[in-house]
């Protein structure tokens, strides 16, 4: 008996892809995750562009995370250029990144992901979950505000330049926020609480998890690769060992890690950061994670949004921590003379580990970059939780597989638009 | 009253543009008494409609399927709207249309072959009748809930399609161009945005595109005069709104 199941087009994620899976006789004979997002080759048209440019340009990769974007290459081009912002604007950027982890973990938790939960179509279409959604809208607008305070809007901010920023806040104009900043770092509390209550199902499986580490902070911009395979090394050796292969049930291009003997897939993200660096987390927070129960390391995928709702709160927490300590600088860029070489820099994306390469040539003009986006990173973990699932349920009604599939994608927070790198299938 | 049907539909794009309809925020929850959102993957899992009142389009237009596809949306829709830069102007990606796309996909991916896309990555305008553009890079969210409400009273949306430099002097912002002799594209480029470049105390660097009957050769020839080569120039153009850009010079000169 043959069966074909298919996702044309998975809906509350960012971008275009969707799977498919063949049986044959109660056996897989065929997987995979499609991306049909039309590439746009944002690495062949820097070539040759002015170093000024590349923070514009690579934030357009994404509408959700630009931030992440313009940190990575504007920490990786510093790098070269040998220039190191000084504290206070290396808090700034940080504040910055707190505001791009809550507008996109508000966004991901309660309007994308949360509706699984509820057997809901969107986070509009019950009655039920409307005060949650409101919720989630609430915590969103005030990242929003954090970014079009710091870049002038939210999406595509406009502030960060290679050596710092155009220009930086004044004191007051941060304080301003910290009485909404406050309030929904209580409601985000709250917020974990709700997310350790939902619904799980029991499936946990065995993966390397991977994220940046950092002696003292919880990562955002800066630290060593490490995972809990005991991978401990600079981002830019992290590049020569991974490789990318193909499978038999497949025909996409995957990344994985290099081992003696084989390749294995690796996740990236929240469940990944919050299983390597729950450490750096401040006691508040995880005496609500003890109160609520959540047990560590989180090997369920579905529970990435226990994952997102503590990082969400952390990043209020964050915020509000830097906001206090905050001196206008005297200024608000660092001097520098571009110079030939080439740098690898690493920060943490909300979706996870984003990874830039770039060689830039004596004029300060872009030779080569590379770039390497979290989702596709996750997808050869993601298509061997999908088979793991399917081949436990394989005489199950198409129609559910089809479902549970497509929730167990949308617990990546799958960035589509991002996978920049991914062959097209 | 009868809710209007909208549908919200996807090209090549980044998302961020779909994402100002979610940052709408508050706003979003009360147009909904006025709009059904019938199709919006990026939010909700529905199926696609016969008809809609509005289709609301982001990103360009770069593959076949997607051309087919922007023809049969034209078809299904009173309306059609496309907002950024992508869908109005053919977005960063129209860069690759100065280029040779088959080298771009080799430096690029490992199989080249597998990668099947036009030569060229077109505005919306190009493939089917677009009844209202919103530009930027990203849209303003004022102007899109303008746009929104507007269809539903049935005017036109009042959105200003001056300069950046008429709202820049309202804001009282020195000049950048001429006290501190930077390249800026605001008398050129369409306002929309807030000023926010030039409050930040850069020059403009042309996310709402050009403005209807910009004096852009004019406008390069003073970067010549305080400095910027030739090859400068152009760079400054071939942004967001590249393709845009380039045909209001080539028009310009006719």
């Amino acid at each position: 008996m043959k069966k074909l199941i298919k996702s044309d087009y998975l809906a509350r994620v960012e971008g275009e892809g969707g799977f498919t899976v063949r049986i044959e006789d109660g056996k897989i004979t065929g997987l995979n995750v499609r991306i049909f997002e039309a590439p746009r080759f944002f690495e062949s048209f820097l070539e040759g562009r002015p170093f000024e440019d590349v923070v514009d340009f690579t934030a357009r990769i994404c509408g959700i995370c630009p931030v992440a974007y313009q940190m990575t290459s504007a920490h990786a081009i510093e790098k070269i250029f040998g220039v190191e912002p000084s504290l206070p604007l290396r808090q700034l950027r940080r504040l910055m990144y707190c505001g791009e982890w809550i507008e996109s973990h508000a966004l991901h938790v309660y309007l994308l992901h949360g509706p699984d939960f509820f057997g809901l179509e969107s986070a509009f279409a019950g009655k039920q979950y409307l005060e949650t959604a409101k919720r989630g809208m609430k915590l969103k607008q005030v990242g929003n505000d954090i970014l079009a305070l710091l870049g002038g809007r939210p999406v595509h901010p406009v502030s960060v330049k290679v050596g710092g920023f155009y220009k930086v806040p004044e004191k007051k104009t941060l304080d301003a926020l910290m009485p909404e900043i406050e309030r929904c770092y209580e409601e985000s509390l709250e917020g974990i609480k709700w997310a350790s209550s939902l619904p799980f199902s029991n499936r946990s499986r065995e993966a390397e998890f991977v994220s940046l580490g950092h002696p003292h902070e919880y990562p955002f911009s800066e630290g060593d690769i490490v995972s809990t395979g005991g991978l401990k090394m600079p981002p830019g050796e992290f590049l020569d060992i991974l490789q990318e292969y193909q499978t038999e049930h497949s025909t996409a291009l995957y990344s994985g890690i290099k081992r003696e003997s084989s390749v294995s897939p690796y996740v990236l993200g929240p469940v990944s950061r919050l299983n390597l660096n729950h450490e750096k987390l401040p006691y508040e927070i995880t005496g609500v994670m003890k109160d609520a129960r959540i047990a560590l390391p989180i090997t369920n995928n579905e529970m990435s949004i226990i994952a997102r709702s503590v990082e969400l709160a952390y990043s209020f927490y964050e915020a509000m921590r830097i906001i206090r300590g905050y001196q206008t600088p005297d200024r608000s860029c660092e001097e520098f003379e571009p110079r030939a070489g080439t740098a690898v820099w690493a920060t943490e994306a909300p979706r996870g580990t984003l990874i830039h390469r770039y060689e830039i040539d004596e004029k300060g003009n872009v030779k080569k970059c590379s770039i390497l986006p979290p989702t596709s990173q996750n997808l050869s973990q993601m298509e061997k939780d999908i088979y793991a699932f399917v081949e436990a349920n394989i005489n199950k009604p198409s129609g559910f597989i089809r479902k549970e599939t497509e929730k167990i994608m949308r617990a990546y927070d799958p960035c589509i638009s991002c996978s920049v790198h991914v062959v097209q299938v | 009253m009868k809710r209007l049907r909208i549908g919200v539909f996807k090209f090549t794009s980044c998302d961020g543009c779909q994402l100002s309809i979610l940052n709408l925020e508050e706003r979003l929850l009360r147009l909904l008494d006025f709009f059904e959102i019938a199709y919006f993957r990026e939010a909700a899992d529905l199926p696609p409609r016969r008809q809609y009142d509005a289709a609301i389009v982001e990103g360009s237009i770069s593959t076949q399927w997607q051309r087919k596809e922007i023809m049969e949306i034209r078809d299904k829709s009173r309306f059609l709207i496309t907002i950024g830069a992508c869908a109005t102007a053919g977005g960063l990606q129209a860069l690759r249309d100065w280029a040779n796309v088959s080298d771009y996909k080799r430096s690029v991916y490992p199989s080249p072959d597998l990668i099947s896309v036009f030569a060229m990555s077109t505005p919306v305008s190009e493939h089917a009748y677009v009844d209202y553009e919103l530009w930027g890079c990203p849209i303003d969210k004022n102007a899109l809930s303008e746009t929104l409400v507007s269809l539903v009273i049935g005017k036109r949306p009042g959105i200003p399609v001056y300069s950046l430099c008429m709202d820049c002097k309202i804001k009282g912002i020195p000049c950048l161009l001429v006290s501190r002799a930077e390249p800026c594209l605001g008398p050129v480029t369409r306002t929309g945005c807030g000023v926010l470049c030039p409050s930040f105390g850069r020059p403009c660097y042309g996310c709402f595109g050009p403005r209807d009957g910009a004096n852009i050769n004019s406008l390069l020839e003073r970067f010549r005069n305080i400095g910027l080569s030739q090859k400068e120039t152009v760079l400054l153009l071939d942004k967001m709104n590249t393709y845009a850009y380039r045909k209001a010079r080539i028009e310009e000169a006719h």
